[in-house]
């Protein structure tokens, strides 16, 4: 679900102004799979796909994988189609540092969002 | 070159706030009943830029949009300092009346969104006989915390950056991505701290309460349009208000929190009909 972020894109590649003095590593949950991303410079450097024994991440985002179906429909519904959206409706739990997170909140809000089919920025 | 001009006029005024000088900038257009227009937390009149350029509605209203002090082009109230501002109910509403006085509105219908939903609520309960109408935009009665609002002020995260990520999830995917980017521009111009003491009001102090109860929509006809993306104040919790206050309230299809901003034209779709019931 999530490899899919290190694949080239042109609309992905274009968010590195965003966060070009970025460098953190993440984790996504499905509750079924866990993905450890790392972000270098403001690009997708690499993702991990688990289980993993001894994860090291700064912050992680916990949805079902439904939820996370649902925020990447091409046009999500109400309540799906934002990371806050998410976090209103307690289907969203965010853990850890949450610093470069917020401190980035729209360059990950797109990021994910880069994810669905068509999306352009 | 000839450019496009448009029908807006911008001015600044003193206004005499509980004691305090104020000086406030609006814009208006048109002619005939006064609208007054109040924008959202932490942004400023911009948002209503649609409203102030369409010629149907300025056949028959004089559209005003002012800035609250500390937004957009209003200067912060006199004597005041950084890091001490917060929108209370009692503040707020006393902008809003000083501002109407200031310029001898008689009888004006007051729109607000979101902030400007929520205090319409106190307009019709305290001072009722003042307005022709009131329009609440993405209304509720209160708004349980649901993020850490601390984050939009603190000295090591930009505070533009984050109050525009947080404004752009607000907005409907399928709202016109430039009307987008400008309502999300509004919110990274703000001052530091300006958006998280406007949530004081949203999400403390100007809780409506049982006060709500006491609305008397006989006297002062009360709107509620409440866009279908909006996850702050969702159409679910504006229908309760409604059916509290006994009035309708009208969903609109594909916009967020900000209709007026980042979906006009399906805005003015909606906004029509409310107007054409007041004239």
């Amino acid at each position: 679900m999530f490899n899919k972020l290190t694949e080239n894109s042109e609309s992905r590649n274009s968010l590195q102004i965003m966060a070009k003095n970025l460098n953190t590593v993440f984790m996504i949950s499905t509750m079924d799979h866990e993905y450890i991303i790392k972000i270098v410079q403001g690009l997708v450097a690499e993702v991990k796909i688990g289980p993993f024994v001894m994860p090291n991440y700064e912050f992680k985002l916990t949805a079902s994988k439904d939820e996370w179906n649902k925020f990447l429909k091409v046009i999500p519904i109400p309540g799906s189609h934002d990371l806050i959206a998410l976090l209103r409706r307690k289907v969203l739990q965010i853990d850890g540092n949450l610093h470069p997170l917020m401190s980035h909140l729209l360059y990950f809000k797109l990021l994910l969002a880069s994810l669905r089919p068509s999306e352009k920025f | 070159m000839k450019i496009k001009m448009e029908p807006i006029t911008g001015r600044y005024g003193n206004f005499n706030i509980d004691g305090v000088n104020h000086r406030i900038y609006w814009e208006e257009a048109g002619e005939g009943i006064p609208l007054v227009c109040l924008h959202t937390a932490g942004s400023d009149g911009r948002q209503y830029r649609a409203l102030l350029n369409d010629e149907k509605i300025l056949k028959n209203f004089r559209v005003i949009v002012y800035d609250m002090p500390w937004h957009g082009k209003s200067s912060p109230p006199q004597g005041s300092k950084v890091g001490h501002y917060q929108l209370s109910t009692k503040s707020y509403v006393s902008q809003i009346l000083g501002f109407i006085d200031g310029l001898e509105l008689i009888k004006p219908v007051v729109m607000g969104c979101s902030i400007g939903g929520r205090v319409i609520l106190h307009l019709a309960s305290d001072h009722k006989e003042k307005f022709r109408a009131l329009i609440g935009l993405q209304s509720a009665g209160h708004l349980d915390p649901y993020y850490d609002i601390d984050w939009l002020h603190r000295q090591d995260v930009h505070g533009g950056e984050i109050c525009g990520a947080i404004a752009y999830g607000l907005m409907a995917p399928t709202s016109p991505e430039e009307e987008r980017f400008e309502t999300m521009w509004h919110y990274m111009q703000g001052g530091p701290g300006i958006f998280k003491g406007d949530l004081f009001f949203y999400k403390f102090d100007g809780n409506i309460g049982d006060k709500v109860k006491q609305i008397d929509n006989s006297k002062c006809p009360i709107y509620l349009l409440t866009g279908e993306y909006d996850y702050s104040a969702t159409p679910e919790e504006t229908k309760i208000l409604a059916d509290t206050i006994g009035v309708d309230m009208v969903k609109m299809k594909n916009v967020g929190h900000f209709p007026m901003s980042e979906n006009p034209k399906e805005f003015l779709k909606y906004l029509y009909p409310v107007l054409n019931k007041i004239i």
